[in-house]
């Protein structure tokens, strides 16, 4: 089984200076680190890999985005290849996901390419998307876990409030990870050091065999922007077979009924058969049968 | 998984990316040896703390030519201000030069933001062709037969073997220790810095400390600052910020039970200091341990296969005249650099041979400056010196500027009566100032 890892460089949150005066960050000291997300999607890949398997790792960017590709050889990826566009000082999702799959299709098709679900940088989960479009695979997104069972992915996604959903897909797929608590291992030193003096093959866009009319897209226009509608509050409407008073009364009360209690007298037995008859009424209790 | 092995062999192996650390392998590797760089933060600088007022503009100068026109440095300093304190007031010996020894190239020292200022000049060690790792910590040196052959970092076969070495590991180093070359060092030995950042509009700096264009300042308090605890404060300029902290030994603090941040918010609010902070705004926040006694508290600097340099070998003068730590680690670390190109040359790392390393830390005016401070440090932490006499001198300066329609009284007496007044003994005042003058005069 051959696995790709799509890497992306990312300010670090924790290193972000702002300047409490100016409010401008100060850039000398953010420092770029594996977006969390694809680090989770490169461990996954890591740990799914058996004998014989293969995980590559690449990433889109200049040569100062090496130390990402660096990181995962030194975590254990087989191997590792940038993509870059020297014209280019960035690259939108569009881009950056064309250039990645053409280079997955020129260096043989993987089975299964993971991906961070929605990056620290741009968070806005387009890559995984366009990249299925490109390859024309299945994508998944958001999914927490995953097994491979015969060539077929069984993943859990994370849905909103805490719910799960799960699912299978058969290869070939793209994944996109977002398993908050998986962390990247920690490389040996061997491994380590290594990573750091091995050299990162690069393509750019002649290996790839693209030309820069293939990159260039249509720029993205933001025509209006509607924030979901808020739900409709309920309105409580009071009982209108009641008096003046009493419906007054209720809106006041904006429709909760006041707390009645129940003070029960007589011999324990009765009292306990009389609370037992109330839990069963309730449905705390079942009937006896 | 593959058998623990020596992964790689290297002529040097650097711990520390400080100044120490990074001046010793830019020397090393300029010389074609095959030097690793070890840092334990994310990057170099990352885990420092420090002021900082670097003195060594000069002396960096020979090493990188020009260096202040690439490094981030942040004002020049041209000021320089001494300053007694009791609660209420401040005598101030103030000291400002616009003489080209201070206020052109080569400067004459400058402050720095340390976290941005050893990310670059680490960066100069690997262009140098050093190799530095980040984020991998060293727990210890690897010993054979007596002799020190590597070190073992906190990484799965973090084996590595090396011919040399060479500790930069800050104050209270473990691997001095774990090589037996320092003993485990007495609270008096050590002082405790806590450290503020404070952003500061440039406008409103250079109104403030009287400055123009890229000058700065340094000012240095003595005397109520830390109350009762002996030590000392210092406020740097930056660019737009401030840093300012206070510095008290480790065991006047366990005596007086004072807490370092209590120190640093009584210095803050002090009325001489206060105004100068106002409206800045908290950036950052920093501990540390500094060495401060000198030619007292220094280990052995040399064993077979290791040699300790910087802050590790305590090389932080801290006199009160001068708190200076950053060019006498660059200073030694050039040494062990130069030290570890010699014994590479004849191949033999064996104690006798990287004792030059010892020999060149007097033509680099290490032991030289040391040597004569040596009585510095105690004097400057002596109970009266701290406390008394900054009081002294505040209440007689006090009483010799107040009018108060009582006939006015000539100097002597004056003092003589406060020094009366705040107990001070005349066989103390005697004893202190021939103290004072062998640590400072000849």
């Amino acid at each position: 089984m051959r696995l790709a890892v799509c890497l992306s460089l990312v300010p670090d949150p924790a290193t972000i200076d702002v300047d409490p005066l100016t409010g401008e960050i100060d850039a000398d000291r953010t420092l770029y680190i594996m977006d969390p997300a694809d680090a989770a999607a490169l461990e996954l890949a890591l740990r799914l890999r058996g004998e014989g398997d293969t995980v590559i790792a690449l990433t889109v960017g200049p040569a100062a985005a090496e130390p990402v590709l660096r990181e995962a050889l030194a975590a254990g990826a087989d191997g590792a290849l940038r993509l870059w566009d020297e014209s280019r000082s960035a690259t939108k999702p569009a881009v950056t996901s064309l250039l990645l799959a053409t280079a997955l299709r020129n260096e043989g098709l993987p089975d299964l390419v993971f991906c961070g679900w929605r990056s620290l940088a741009r968070g806005s989960g387009k890559i995984p998307a366009l990249l299925g479009e490109y390859l024309d695979w299945p994508v998944v997104t958001d999914i927490a876990r995953l097994e491979i069972q015969a060539a077929r992915v069984h993943f859990h996604r994370r849905l909103a409030r805490g719910d799960r959903s799960e699912g299978e897909v058969t290869m070939p797929a793209v994944l996109a990870i977002a398993a908050d608590g998986v962390r990247l291992r920690y490389a040996s030193l061997p491994q380590l050091m290594q990573a750091c003096r091995t050299a990162i093959p690069m393509r750019d866009l002649p290996d790839l065999g693209l030309s820069p009319l293939d990159l260039s897209f249509p720029a993205s226009t933001v025509h209006a922007v509607t924030p979901p509608r808020p739900r409709p509050r309920t309105i409580f409407i009071p009982d209108s077979s009641l008096s003046p008073h009493e419906r007054i009364g209720q809106i006041l009360s904006a429709g909760a009924a006041p707390k009645s209690n129940t003070v029960l007298e007589g011999s324990p037995d009765e009292v306990a058969d009389a609370i037992i008859a109330f839990l069963q009424a309730r449905g705390f209790l079942e009937q006896p049968a | 998984m593959r058998a623990p092995k020596p992964t790689d062999h290297f002529d040097v192996v650097v711990v520390g990316a400080g100044p120490a650390g990074s001046a010793a392998a830019i020397v090393a590797a300029r010389a074609g040896l095959n030097v690793l760089l070890i840092e334990r933060g994310e990057y170099p600088g990352a885990k420092n703390v420090s002021g900082a007022a670097f003195y060594g503009s000069a002396m960096l100068n020979k090493l990188i030519p020009g260096w202040w026109e690439q490094a981030p440095v942040e004002r020049y300093i041209c000021r320089r201000d001494v300053i007694l304190i009791s609660p209420t007031t401040a005598v101030s010996l103030d000291f400002r030069s616009a003489s080209p020894d201070y206020a052109a190239p080569p400067y004459n020292a400058f402050t720095i933001l340390r976290p941005k200022f050893d990310r670059w000049f680490a960066a100069q060690a690997e262009a140098a062709g050093a190799f530095l790792l980040t984020s991998t910590v060293v727990d210890g040196v690897i010993k054979e037969r007596g002799k020190v052959v590597g070190v073992k970092v906190r990484r799965d076969d973090g084996e590595i073997r090396a011919d040399l070495v060479i500790a930069c590991d800050g104050a209270n180093s473990f691997l001095a220790q774990q090589a037996g070359l320092q003993r485990r060092l007495e609270t008096h030995e050590l002082s405790l810095g806590v450290k503020e950042v404070l952003g500061l509009e440039e406008a409103a700096i250079r109104e403030r400390f009287n400055l123009s264009g890229n000058e700065g300042m340094v000012l240095e308090y003595v005397g109520a600052i830390t109350d009762k605890a002996r030590g000392g404060a210092f406020l740097y300029t930056n660019r737009n910020s401030l840093s300012l902290g206070v510095i008290a030994q480790v065991s006047s603090l366990v005596e007086t039970g004072k807490r370092p941040y209590e120190l640093l918010e009584l210095f803050k609010a002090h009325p001489a200091v206060a105004p100068l902070l106002r409206g800045a705004k908290l950036r950052e926040y920093s501990a540390h341990l500094i060495p401060e006694s000198g030619w007292e508290m220094m280990p052995k600097l040399v064993a077979s296969g290791m040699l300790v340099a910087g802050d590790a070998a305590g090389f932080c003068l801290a006199t009160g005249l001068y708190i200076e730590g950053i060019n006498y680690a660059m200073q030694s670390g050039m040494a062990a650099g130069e030290a570890a190109i010699e014994a590479h040359r004849v191949r033999d790392f064996t104690r006798h041979t990287l004792e030059r390393y010892t020999e060149l830390l007097w033509p680099y005016n290490v032991f030289t400056d040391f040597r004569a401070y040596r009585h510095a440090p105690h004097f400057v932490n002596g109970e009266r010196l701290q406390n008394l006499y900054p009081e002294m001198a505040a209440a007689s300066f006090e009483r010799l500027f107040r009018v108060d329609g009582n006939a006015k009284q000539k100097i002597l007496p004056l003092y003589l009566k406060a020094m009366r007044q705040s107990g001070a003994k005349p066989r103390h005042l005697i004893a202190d100032l021939l103290q004072a003058a062998r640590s400072y005069l000849w």
